[in-house]
């Protein structure tokens, strides 16, 4: 096995109830992968599973050909949860909660020095929320918010970003530049992103592959492939309608 | 007011609720982050349970509470955590059982008396010297480890996942906060007694959590609200001849409802 991580016939089982089956992918260091599919799909158990917080009823990951579990700890992940999962009125100034991600790298009883103050306002700016460091994270908006916590995410210097749900709290206009950031910190920091969204259509312009899971994997590869109702329908179920954004409504133009 | 100063069982009463409270307001402040105040209220209602214990065997009952305080505190992270009952269920089962099972043992030792009055509803005239020194052991030992970790138990406090994948030792961190809290919660029992003693590990949390601007300005607030609820309190309760746990609870509420109302905009945890 190779490749930044690597799955093979993964199956997770949870209160007698499984939630993945036979998953098998490889995705390579430097690919931006955006993992889609319905509520309750098993995306968040797969991200779970792939960070060692849940341990697979059957199969193997590996990640740079290790086990996640003999990873944590070490700066491999850089994890940002649900934002439903972070109370919004935390106490701490947004660089606080950045510099949260540079206490691995002070040790025992050692708190965050200058170099990582430093550091914290550079990610911060990386994620264009450099003006509010020093504000209180209560006080910023939801947008905001997910750009702190995922610049906590990167202060830890990680191999792969992982984001469950990054656009929550952000509305449609906004969300296209969120994507547009995290396609350049990809570049720019030479990572491997694994991405969880509910959105398929915005993000396949975006990721270099995606993932459409719903319990099963029921495709994996270029993001345009998913883009076909045999691929959505499988999915989500029957009667998914693939609206493409054109100047003429192809669909309008079938009924009339 | 004065004269409370000079009476020797006040001075021991000061010198324990002062210590009490500096530890109780640091446990406080994570206890009302971690939205854990029902777990505090359910030791120390189940620390009763081994107050009773002690009677009954005729161990130290502080000793067999303290035990009984952590068992408990370590049976309820653990049912919750297996996942088959949620924690609120967890917490109201072994609370009423334990209370259940001190007022059977109270009845069969035929033990109703005045001291147990006094764990219910504290007592400091019993404070003994050999009681100072050992709270002063505890709270300092405790406060130390606590303090010792306290960047991770920020993280922990953030999120708990982010805190496991960053290789913070969660679990024995969880245990650790729990046995903190239990010890905290038995020392506090000889101040305001086991009924009111959940006041101290929250009230001065949530005080401190209406001005505080960072966590380790929320625990420093805490640990000023504690001690002066604690020293207020007493010299009530001396001056008016009340229950000192009383005295203590009803300043610590004054010092958490005067700033609040006055607050005259954003809610109750916007820091503004």
């Amino acid at each position: 096995m190779s490749g930044a991580v690597s799955i093979e016939d993964l199956s997770v089982v949870i209160k007698g109830k499984e939630i993945l089956k036979n998953i098998n992918f490889t995705l390579e260091e430097g690919i931006f992968l955006g993992i889609v599919g319905p509520n309750g799909g098993g995306k968040t158990t797969l991200v779970r599973t792939v960070l060692g917080l849940l341990t697979p009823t059957r199969g193997t990951i590996r990640i740079f050909g290790q086990s996640p579990k003999s990873l944590t700890g070490k700066n491999f992940f850089g994890y940002m949860p649900q934002h439903h999962n972070i109370d919004p009125n935390f106490p701490a100034r947004a660089i606080d909660i950045v510099l949260m991600g540079r206490y691995r790298f002070s040790g025992f009883l050692r708190w965050p020095g200058k170099k990582d103050s430093k550091k914290a306002l550079e990610y911060l700016s990386i994620m264009g929320v450099e003006r509010q460091a020093y504000e209180q994270y209560s006080r910023l908006s939801g947008g905001q918010q997910q750009r702190v916590s995922i610049a906590r995410a990167l202060a830890e210097e990680p191999k792969i970003l992982v984001l469950d749900e990054p656009s929550t709290g952000i509305d449609v206009i906004g969300q296209e530049d969120f994507y547009h950031l995290l396609k350049g910190l990809q570049k720019r920091l030479k990572l491997t992103i694994l991405m969880v969204s509910h959105d398929v259509g915005t993000v396949t312009t975006y990721v270099d592959e995606i993932a459409c899971l719903n319990i099963t994997l029921h495709y994996h590869g270029n993001p345009v492939g998913a883009l076909n109702e045999k691929v959505l329908s499988s999915l989500y179920g029957k009667g998914v309608d693939l609206l493409v954004h054109s100047d003429v409504c192809e669909k309008c133009e079938r009924l009339r | 007011m004065l004269d409370a100063l000079n009476s020797p069982f006040m001075q021991k009463a000061f010198v324990v609720g002062i210590m009490v409270s500096l530890l109780t307001g640091i446990i406080s402040a994570f206890i009302v982050l971690r939205k854990m105040s029902f777990v505090g209220a359910g030791i120390s209602h189940s620390a009763f349970g081994g107050v009773a214990i002690g009677f009954f065997t005729g161990l130290n009952p502080i000793a067999a509470a303290l035990v009984y305080s952590i068992a408990i505190a370590v049976g309820i992270d653990f049912t919750a955590r297996r996942g088959r009952v949620s924690e609120d269920v967890s917490i109201g089962i072994f609370y009423s059982v334990s209370m259940a099972l001190g007022v059977a043992l109270i009845s069969l030792s035929g033990t109703y008396n005045v001291d147990l009055f006094g764990y219910l509803f504290g007592n400091i005239l019993a404070i003994t010297n050999r009681e100072i020194i050992l709270t002063l052991v505890m709270s300092i030992t405790v406060a130390v480890i606590l303090l010792a970790y306290l960047k991770e138990l920020f993280l922990i406090t953030y999120n708990e996942e982010l805190a496991l994948v960053s290789g913070v030792h969660v679990k024995m961190l969880n245990i650790l906060f729990l046995v903190a809290l239990s010890v905290s919660i038995v020392i506090s029992i000889r101040i305001v007694g086991i009924i009111m003693v959940s006041a101290l590990l929250v009230i001065p949390g949530a005080t401190a959590r209406l001005f505080a601007k960072g966590l380790l300005s929320m625990i420093i607030l805490s640990c000023i609200a504690g001690t002066v609820s604690v020293t207020a309190g007493l010299f009530l309760s001396y001056e008016f001849d009340i229950a000192p746990g009383a005295g203590i609870v009803l300043t610590a509420a004054v010092i958490f409802f005067v700033p609040l109302l006055l607050k005259k905009r954003g809610g109750m945890y916007d820091n503004g």
